[in-house]
């Protein structure tokens, strides 16, 4: 997981670098913004596959889907309300536009 | 976008399942990876150009923990209340909870305590990463920018951040890496601690 990690913020900071340097321009900003929209769509349809192609996926969804799924949406409503509550307070002083 | 998101998704679900051979699933290892790093550098691109944003977590400096710390505790409470429910024991409920999203590492840690449970912890985190892809975008969009981080547990830090970047902004992006970071670390811990309860 480290070596990810690493990766991960290694691959973040190089983008960061481009981009503060104003990487390819307004030209290029518009076409990047298809490919990442494209890139990201791929990306979750390869994700869908993963999940499709694992037996393991589809046998444990048939005999604990129920549980499974009251569990993970209890637990994903659960945090966004704990988030929603300390929000105002997490980016106070700071302006975010939403 | 929110329609493709849900699309792609589901499409790549049912293509898996009803056209493709299981023994591809190795393959799309490296597609992922690769994928994911090309978006990683698109989404720090996005970082970069928006000089102001490194200023703005610095004001926010260590507040930013109380995200990580309010999708932790939100997580264990929201699948121990579910576990009542279903007429389970708050350790077990808890520790599934507790995977955020990590399927791999959940499952595999709870195999020794029970298979059922380890096949549970499984299936309720990829569940969890499904609900993650899909609400982000509808998360952002009707409740806040902030909020559609919480969905993505663990995995803000790696498969669900350029669906954060992509459905927010450039700040968001950095405190969903943030996030996404403590609550892997947590994983391991949590599951651990909880379990024994």
């Amino acid at each position: 997981m480290s070596i990810r990690l690493l990766l991960y913020l290694a691959i973040l900071i190089i983008g960061g670098l481009f981009g503060y340097k104003g990487f390819g321009g307004k030209e290029l900003d518009s076409k990047m913004g298809t490919i990442q929209t494209v890139c990201l769509l791929f990306l979750l349809f390869i994700m869908g596959l993963r999940m499709g192609l694992d037996d393991k996926v589809i046998s444990s969804f048939l005999e604990l889907g129920f549980q499974a799924v009251v569990i993970s949406i209890s637990s994903v409503a659960f945090s966004v309300i704990l988030v929603k509550l300390v929000k105002g307070f997490v980016l106070k002083n700071t302006q975010q536009g939403e | 976008m929110s329609f493709k998101i849900i699309l792609s998704v589901l499409a790549g679900i049912g293509v898996g399942y009803f056209i493709l051979p299981s023994e591809i699933l190795q393959y799309t290892d490296y597609i992922l990876d690769i994928g994911l790093c090309l978006l990683l550098f698109f989404v720090g691109i996005d970082i970069g150009k928006n000089k102001d944003v490194l200023g703005k977590i610095k004001k926010i400096g260590v507040r930013v923990l109380l995200v990580p710390v309010m999708i932790i505790i939100g997580s264990i409470f929201g699948s121990i209340i579910a576990g009542f429910i279903l007429g389970m024991p708050a350790n077990e409920s808890g520790a599934v909870g507790a995977g955020l999203g990590w399927y791999s590492l959940s499952s595999m840690m709870l195999a020794t305590y029970s298979s059922r449970l380890s096949a549970l912890a499984f299936i309720s985190n990829v569940t969890r990463e499904i609900i993650a892809l899909l609400t982000i975008p509808f998360i952002s969009k009707y409740i806040g920018d902030l909020e559609s981080v919480a969905p993505a547990g663990a995995t803000a830090m790696d498969t669900s951040l350029p669906l954060i970047a992509k459905s927010t902004n450039p700040q968001t992006a950095i405190i969903a890496f943030i996030s996404g970071v403590i609550a892997s670390t947590s994983v391991p811990i949590l599951v651990s601690f909880i379990i024994k309860i």
